[in-house]
């Protein structure tokens, strides 16, 4: 796809997202906060997994990360949202630096076992400090105060005003993502991909490319937890467990790996399909899963990743 | 206190010995054909589901559901390979990750369609259902049974690995594909046959499982699919006397932590398991 | 701005409508009443419900559903709701907190749901209770023991719309202390769930046993995870602590197998007084059948042998006829809670929010578990659930509570204003 058609579509997406800001009914409102929350989720751990081909399975412990700082600086040092995010981002950013200086001397399948096992460390912790985490119970009743600008302050308590709260961090991750895809840093991870042998040969300090691609990841995964926890006003240990850093690596793979909006597309079909699922039958797990098996088997590659491929096909052809 | 310590250390084996059944198909088939197979638990869960049904409604003793339940299971693992799986191999890892992790909620909602969504207490063992003292306090006979299992596993598995000649084909084929068809290995059918042996080991898993466990329930694959990961990676991908050994040391950490150290219970295990990746990603018993 | 010119309104709304109340006083009761003869309601009555349906809890979902399924179908083949069918929507809640705010959601803001109920675990609960501030719709709880939630969320920081119809953790832990006080047990020790309700729990049954009966002990305590299938170490915890006296809140599935690796170590010969909060629990009596021990005490949120009265007999066996199963503790707090909800609308004369809730408090309910009322502080159904000791019975394939004693609620759940000594029991007259 050319540029303009680039700009084109970006352009159209954000309308539509705001269009449905401003007219649609509060469920829907809801529910396209959780798609975007997820793609946050998602388009950042797709830096590292996308990019790098590093399979992490402990991202569940950044969002938490992310989660619980944002409540903990609601609830004991400011209420202002812009300072909890930035709090919790930088939190998860931290958290990320320390468990990826181990992490990144493996590759592969010793990587994701390695990321496994820290990020259950970090579940374990999150239960078991009972005193500031609130234990399984979680914290809850997280207020989202105005936003205060000096003289005057944007109040976000309602659904329909904390949509744009949660908007504008989306386009901006969206944004920074793309760029850091098409930056030098980003071509340097994706040769790491392709060759990490040829790229260190070149000079490059491999290591140290993955783990800043692995904070970063981080960190976008730390701003999803906190914009989760204004969302659903509580957050508990839970969203550390592995079974939550699933999430990521399911979007992304059914939308896609090597494409930009992959993970965007799978995170739609991941909350919107479970809703639909849920309208018809009780027995949700068997159709989801079913679903999966046709994607799988049918767009090898993720829905963008044949998509584009079929519409390039047909269009040489015609 | 020396009653106090011995019944520390029977916990632990035993609690190691049932880990090491349930892992030891995982040891198969993601340490030696790197299938990252999510839907392990589900085959140790359709296991015990299965034995259970033939204990109860077919009439049949404990040992024939033992010997049953698993085969059915293997029916399942050649489908779930030979017409999925397979599929998938060329893709990326993660693909098998996404396949399997579909599996595991077919597999858990068709379990709650055909046996009910409760939980099921299993019958007792006729033969190994007491209990004997030991150091003046009661041992459950069948834990003693599973102490005795898991090594005869290990050796059958050791041996034909090892010492037998497809053994060492399917390692061959495991570290490289290509040079394993050229010399006339029909690779495809191997993995089949592994990947299915496999299967059939945490079946079995799951059919001992029935009356160690006490207790079936819908959800109970995912309860032990990390721990099964834990202790292949701990014990060296592939490698079978680390696995077997390292489900011993996470059995016996799991019992000694809970009783002197109870506050760290699973901290406890995955330190372990960053520390054996980091330093000794081998395996924690590997010959450096 | 238009957030704050809706604040005010709704203030102002709540201010009249309190100033109102408190004016009329009681009296406002008797239109109420009269209301309820002409129906002004439109539409069916619905509610949508949510309970476990999937993992390894999923048999306590499928219970929730009988009790509430067979409520529904009775209430409108009697008639309905002031004239209304009453329309039910159940979704699985996956015990996740996300997914019980992403359910309450669905129903009030896509389905149009009037009421809400269901609900498991504490977490959940404690989630869900804010949001239903927002959404302003009524829920009931019929699973979740906190008490947080009613002392907390609904009497502290005043979310009015929750109710709760089970018993909370005061049953487990109080009530069992008052029956421990007359055990010839000195030392106690106990195995609980690694998480807020199982330390909450033991909390409450120290704090309470040790000042009814002083001199007592605390020996050990071993705490289980989440999903714990070997209880081995921690039956070695308890057994090498030698206590008289054994104190466990593990609960469905996690309970069945810890009873049978006590059993198998030999723990009942060596301990002889063992409480069981939940042990009541239909899934544990049926799932252990002949291996319960005799001479455990055990109790719930409701036991289907009490009370003995011809309406909790005449139920259990429409329920037995109608599912082929013996009635849960969720399918009864599931039952009545749609039997509350229609008494409330009929009483209020409206299905709207407002005046639901204020029908709900105080309200009395005669309902299979006997008589319940709702306290109008924070919310909480009082109700008596008795504890009792485990016996064989010809009649049924599981063990049932033979000896019981039951503690009227009002002599051992903590009392409004939740603060201070004189709120827990032992109560000073």
């Amino acid at each position: 796809m050319n540029r303009s058609w680039t700009y084109i579509l970006a352009a159209l997406g954000i309308a539509v997202l705001i269009g449905i800001g401003l007219f649609s009914s509060r469920f829907i409102l809801y529910l396209t906060m959780r798609v975007m929350i997820l793609s946050i989720f998602a388009m950042g751990y797709n830096i590292l997994f996308g990019r790098t081909g590093l399979l992490s399975f402990g991202h569940a412990a950044f969002y938490a990360t992310g989660a619980y700082g944002v409540a903990l600086c609601t609830i004991h040092v400011h209420s202002h949202p812009v300072l909890a995010v930035v709090a919790g981002v930088i939190a998860a950013a931290v958290m990320a630096l320390i468990i990826g200086f181990f992490c990144v001397r493996h590759t592969e399948i010793y990587f994701a076992m390695l990321t496994l096992a820290f990020g259950m460390m970090v579940f374990s912790l999150m239960w078991n400090v009972r005193g500031i985490t609130g234990g399984d119970d979680g914290l809850s009743g997280i207020i989202r105060a105005p936003i205060s600008l000096g003289l005057i302050s944007i109040p976000i308590m309602k659904d329909s005003q904390y949509y744009f709260f949660v908007l504008m961090f989306f386009v901006v991750s969206v944004l920074l993502i793309h760029r850091i895809g098409r930056s030098p840093f980003g071509l340097v991870l994706a040769s790491i991909r392709e060759n990490h042998v040829r790229t260190e040969f070149a000079g490059l300090p491999v290591k140290r490319y993955r783990l800043a691609a692995f904070v970063i990841s981080g960190a976008f995964a730390g701003l999803a937890g906190g914009l989760a926890v204004f969302l659903e006003s509580n957050v508990t240990p839970f969203a550390a467990h592995w079974s939550r850093s699933a999430d990521p690596v399911l979007v992304s793979l059914m939308g896609g790996l090597q494409t930009f909006s992959g993970p965007l597309v799978g995170s739609v079909l991941f909350v919107v399909l479970r809703e639909l699922i849920e309208r018809f039958t009780h027995n949700w797990m068997l159709w989801f899963g079913l679903i999966l098996l046709a994607i799988i088997m049918g767009f090898r590659g993720g829905i963008v990743g044949s998509t584009a491929a079929l519409l390039k096909r047909s269009s040489e052809q015609g | 206190m020396v009653q106090s310590l011995v019944h520390v250390c029977l916990a632990g084996i035993s609690a190691g010995m049932f880990i090491w059944l349930v892992a030891s198909g995982l040891t198969l088939i993601f340490g030696v054909l790197r299938v990252l197979n999510f839907a392990h638990g589900s085959f140790y869960m359709l296991g015990a589901y299965l034995c259970y049904t033939f204990l109860r409604f077919a009439g049949v003793d404990f040992w024939l559901g033992v010997l049953l339940g698993p085969l059915v299971v293997c029916v399942v693992g050649y489908f779930m390979e030979r017409f999925l799986l397979r599929h998938v191999y060329p893709l990326e890892l993660p693909y098998q990750l996404l396949l399997t992790f579909a599996m595991v909620l077919i597999f858990d909602e068709l379990v709650k369609m055909i046996w009910g969504a409760g939980s099921i207490g299993s019958p007792t063992v006729p033969g190994l259902s007491g209990s004997v003292s030991i150091a003046g306090r009661d041992f459950p006979v069948y834990n003693l049974f599973i102490i005795a299992v898991g090594p005869l596993v290990a050796l059958g598995l050791w041996a034909m690995l090892e010492k037998m000649w497809w053994g060492r084909i399917i390692r061959a084929a495991a570290s490289d594909r290509e040079m394993a068809a050229a010399i006339g290995v029909k690779v495809p059918a191997l993995y089949t046959g592994v990947f299915v042996f496999g299967a059939w080991l945490s079946a079995l898993g799951g059919a001992l499982a029935v009356p160690y466990v006490g207790l079936l329930t819908t959800g109970m694959g995912e309860a032990i699919i990390i721990e099964a990961f834990v202790v292949v990676v701990i014990g060296g991908l592939g490698s079978l006397k680390g696995a077997f050994l390292g489900a011993l040391v996470i059995g016996l950490l799991t019992s000694f932590g809970t009783r002197f150290i109870p506050t760290l219970d699973m901290f406890l295990t995955f330190i372990l398991m960053a520390a054996v990746l980091l330093w000794r990603p081998q395996g924690f018993f590997a010959e450096s | 701005m238009d957030g704050q010119g809706m604040k005010r309104r709704d203030f102002i709304k709540a201010g009249l409508l309190t100033a109102a109340a408190s004016a009329l006083g009681p009296g406002v009761m008797k239109p109420v009443g009269l209301w309820a003869a002409t129906p002004s309601i439109k539409g069916p009555v619905k509610v949508g419900y949510q309970a476990v349906l999937s993992g390894t809890l999923a048999g306590y979902g499928e219970f929730h559903k009988m009790g509430a399924v067979m409520a529904v179908e009775e209430i409108n083949a009697a008639g309905g709701i002031a004239g209304q069918k009453i329309e039910m929507e159940i979704r699985d809640s996956t015990l996740a907190a996300p997914t019980a705010i992403q359910n309450v959601r669905y129903f009030v803001d896509s389905w149009g749901a009037d009421l809400l109920a269901g609900v498991d675990s504490s977490g959940q609960a404690l989630a869900v209770a804010p949001v239903m501030g927002q959404l302003d719709r009524v829920l009931m709880v019929t699973h979740a023991a906190t008490e947080k939630l009613t002392e907390e969320e609904v009497f502290k920081k005043g979310v009015r719309q929750v109710f709760r119809i089970c018993t909370p953790t005061y049953q487990d832990g109080n009530a069992a202390a008052f029956v421990a006080k007359d055990l010839p047990a000195m030392s106690w020790a106990t195995i609980n769930p690694k998480y807020e309700y199982g330390f909450t729990t033991w909390n409450m049954f120290k704090e309470t046993l040790g000042k009814l009966k002083p001199g007592v002990q605390f020996t050990a305590e071993s705490w289980a995870p989440f999903g714990t299938t070997d209880f081995r170490p921690h039956i070695n915890t308890i057994m090498d602590a030698k206590p008289e006296g054994l104190y466990s809140v593990v609960w469905a599935g996690e309970l069945i197998t810890m009873m049978k690796q006590a059993k198998q170590a030999g723990l009942f010969e060596k301990i002889k007084h063992v409480m069981l909060p939940v042990g009541a629990a239909m899934d544990v009596l049926e799932g252990l059948g002949a291996e319960m021990p005799d001479n455990i005490w055990i109790s719930g949120r409701y036991f289907f042998l009490y009370p003995d009265t011809p309406q909790n007999k005449d139920w259990v066996a429409r329920f037995k006829k109608r599912w082929n199963h013996y009635p849960a503790y969720v399918s009864e707090t599931a039952y009545s809670t749609m039997f509350a909800f229609k008494k409330a609308i009929e009483a209020a004369g409206s299905k709207e929010t407002g005046p639901v809730i204020k029908a709900l408090e105080g309200m009395e309910l005669d309902g299979p578990a006997g008589k319940r009322v709702f306290r109008k502080e924070d919310h909480q159904a009082m109700y008596d659930v008795p504890w009792g000791l485990t016996v064989s019975s010809p009649n049924y394939p599981f063990k049932i509570m033979g000896k019981q004693i039951v503690i009227p609620a009002k002599e051992f759940f903590n009392r409004p204003p939740f603060e201070g000594d004189a709120s827990k029991p032992p109560f000073k007259s």
